[in-house]
């Protein structure tokens, strides 16, 4: 039977405990999110004692199911105030999943004196380990290897870094990838800040004769991993060889810059001159000319068909760092005007080596570039300005604590962010169906929160729609799949296939239905999505958010996008009609 | 003429293949060609083709007419992972849309 672990930092003690009936049949985000809303005071301090951290695997984590190796982390965060969930590939998902372990709960927090703590779990427990100081104040690219070598090369970390020391907003929560780097995060949020103000420098998990998942049904649970096996072995942008396994998700620089949408020198512009120089194709490129380690196809979790990360070499062919991703190249090249793969290279490096999310942090640059700190394109500046986070600097306690606070510090209006979180590599202008998911995500500006549809469906132009009803249900449906897949444990990107395909998104289900022995139908995705983002906003009403929360930033309803020449003229009425009841 | 830019495979066309510039070839137009009309006029093969197509930075449909002094995107059919959910098609039928659409409705509660 699988547990829920306990970790009460105020005493320093672990217990297991068994499932509660109404969890039983969530996982991830879902349960990630239940579990805050029962046990979190909405209006808590992010970073005191009574906010907690859930990290929990998704339904099909740990099976045989394809691409579903993600972990969920939530809680109250301290970078939006909102609830957060946050998941991330790597190692950790399935580890947790095969030790029989639903969820583990982390609340309280230590009495003063400073003392950091790792959790150790394996098939016979958990226990807590003060940490030896060698592992704190450094970076993580230090600090695993030495984890590796008290805890044994097969254990996945869930760690932070010195930002999450710190109690820096934009900390995120680090999980090793299969070669065991600290390359994978639950970066957004400032997730990273509650693990460290709880004292909790790193999870370590033995998954080392572990119970495994049980699965209800298997002939149920197969029949739908070959259907979503299927699909994503033959839809494009999936299938190995296809768009994302070529090029890795960067394969959207050229096209998002083509379409006008790739928003350059902290959303000024709509296209960036420099972009070829920093697309998936030339990622793919340099890998094969400088050759050495340099790889893209490469997988962030085991089982999953899709491969899209990369490791990116320096130019003899050592490692630079692993991975050069969509958001995070944009993050530090477009939106600082920075046109070098070696300097957004160097940049994702350091947040991975001190704790970062490299959306928030790319973004903070841009806007620290805005506040006079650095000239647009200055790729040496851009890299000193982050070592000063890496110091914790003043300077860089500002920078730390993301792009709002670093706008806020400095005055600067243009802030491209919502409920505090920086909007990451699409501008809403241009684009206005994720502008509607930017606004009126329970999560802050957030692309994988859930996929919307082209506004004029829901009657951009001002005219009055006689189907506008109709029309938001559905832009509230794509909310509700893509939280389905949350709890699925599967990776976002299965959304391009089984969004076409029909069978995948059968297997999907089947799948969830295989390993809890439930007979849902595809009527009960939109049901459990539903249920999971109508209490998230519960949770973020009680904290005292309101529709006025739900608006982009105001400079993009007045400062016009090149090349589109537009603004964001999504009427707010529209937005509240979303999820109106 | 038209400005053509290609992407991916498709750089084969252009003088440059080298992805870290643009590739681009001009392209004669006449009164009453379409996309379509161009990218056969490419050699483009028909299975190489993705929906990914940009005119003057708006996603559009191969139907779509062109005009001298346009700018037009084409990525090839491995490339097409534009979240399409979120554009409305220029100029033609929606296929990709309307199939998505049609999809959502079944997973309404």
């Amino acid at each position: 039977m699988s547990k829920i672990l306990r970790v009460n930092m105020t005493d320093l003690t672990t217990k297991f405990e068994s499932v509660p009936e109404k969890y039983r049949l969530t996982a991830g985000r879902g349960l990630t999110s239940a579990i805050t809303c029962d046990e979190v005071p909405p209006t808590c301090h992010p970073l005191g004692p009574n906010n907690k951290i859930v990290y929990a695997s998704g339904i099909t984590t740990g099976t045989a199911a394809p691409t579903s190796g993600r972990i969920s982390i939530g809680g109250k965060s301290p970078l939006t105030g909102t609830i957060k969930e946050t998941n991330s590939g790597g190692m950790a998902g399935q580890k947790l999943a095969r030790l029989g372990i639903k969820a583990i709960i982390l609340e309280g927090q230590p009495k003063g004196n400073g003392q950091q703590w790792v959790l150790k779990v394996d098939k016979d427990g958990a226990e807590l380990l003060p940490t030896a100081d060698e592992w704190l104040g450094k970076g993580l690219y230090e600090t695993y290897p030495l984890l590796f070598d008290r805890f044994g090369e097969r254990v996945a970390i869930i760690g932070i870094g010195v930002a999450g020391e710190r109690l820096m907003r934009n900390a995120g929560i680090c999980v090793n990838d299969p070669e065991n780097r600290p390359a994978r995060y639950a970066g957004r949020g400032g997730m990273g800040a509650v693990m460290g103000s709880k004292g909790l420098k790193a999870i370590i998990l033995d998954d080392k004769d572990g119970p495994g998942v049980p699965i209800a049904n298997k002939k149920v649970f197969d029949t739908g991993r070959k259907k979503l096996l299927e699909a994503l072995r033959t839809h494009a942008v999936t299938k190995p060889g296809g768009g994302l396994n070529t090029y890795g998700t960067a394969v959207l620089v050229n096209i998002i810059n083509e379409a006008g949408g790739f928003p350059t020198r902290n959303f000024r512009e709509g296209r960036f001159e420099g972009a070829a120089r920093i697309s998936g194709e030339t990622i793919h490129e340099t890998c094969e000319n400088r050759g050495g380690v340099g790889m893209t196809g490469h997988g962030c979790s085991p089982g999953c068909v899709i491969k899209c990360s990369n490791v990116y070499p320096k130019p003899d062919g050592s490692e630079l760092v692993s991975v050069q991703e969509y958001e995070s190249v944009w993050a530090f090249g477009a939106h600082c005007g920075i046109d070098d793969l070696d300097i957004t290279g160097e940049c994702i490096r350091l947040c991975n080596d001190y704790g970062l999310d490299t959306i928030e942090a790319g973004v903070t640059i841009g806007v620290a570039m805005e506040a006079g700190l650095a000239n647009f394109g200055d790729g040496k500046k851009a890299i000193e300005l982050m070592q000063e986070i890496g110091k914790g600097t003043p300077l860089g306690h500002v920078l730390g604590n993301g792009a709002a606070v670093t706008a806020r510090v400095f005055g600067v209006v243009r802030c491209p962010t919502v409920k505090g979180q920086a909007i990451p590599a699409y501008d809403p202008r241009a684009i206005k169906g994720i502008g509607i998911t930017y606004a009126i995500s329970t999560m802050g500006a957030d692309h994988t929160s859930g996929y919307t549809i082209a506004p004029e469906m829901l009657g951009v132009s001002g005219k009055v729609d006689q189907f506008i009803v109709e029309k938001a249900d559905m832009a509230r449906n794509f909310q509700y799949a893509t939280a389905f897949i949350d709890i699925s444990g599967h990776c976002l990107f299965i959304a391009f296939a089984i969004l076409d395909i029909p069978s995948g998104l059968e297997g999907m289900v089947e799948e969830c239905n295989g390993v809890l022995g439930t007979n849902w139908t595809l009527d009960d995705i939109g049901r459990i999505g539903g249920e999971i983002i109508r209490m998230e906003r519960l949770f973020n009403e009680a904290a005292g958010f309101t529709t006025a929360h739900d608006r982009l930033p105001e400079f993009m309803k007045y400062e016009k996008l090149p090349p589109h020449n537009v603004v964001f003229d999504v009427p707010d009425e529209t937005l509240d009609k979303v999820h109106a009841t | 003429m038209i400005e053509v830019h290609l992407y991916g495979k498709l750089r084969r066309f252009t003088e440059n293949q080298r992805p870290s510039r643009d590739s681009v070839i001009c392209v004669p137009v006449g009164e009453e060609d379409t996309i379509g009309d161009i990218v056969e006029r490419i050699g483009i093969p028909h299975e190489e083709l993705g929906s990914n197509i940009f005119l003057n930075g708006e996603y559009s449909a191969k139907t779509r007419r062109v005009r001298a002094g346009d700018r037009l995107g084409i990525f090839p059919d491995d490339m097409q992972v534009l979240y399409k959910w979120y554009f409305r098609k220029a100029g033609g039928e929606d296929h990709d849309r309307d199939q998505a659409l049609r999809h959502v409705r079944k997973v309404s509660p």
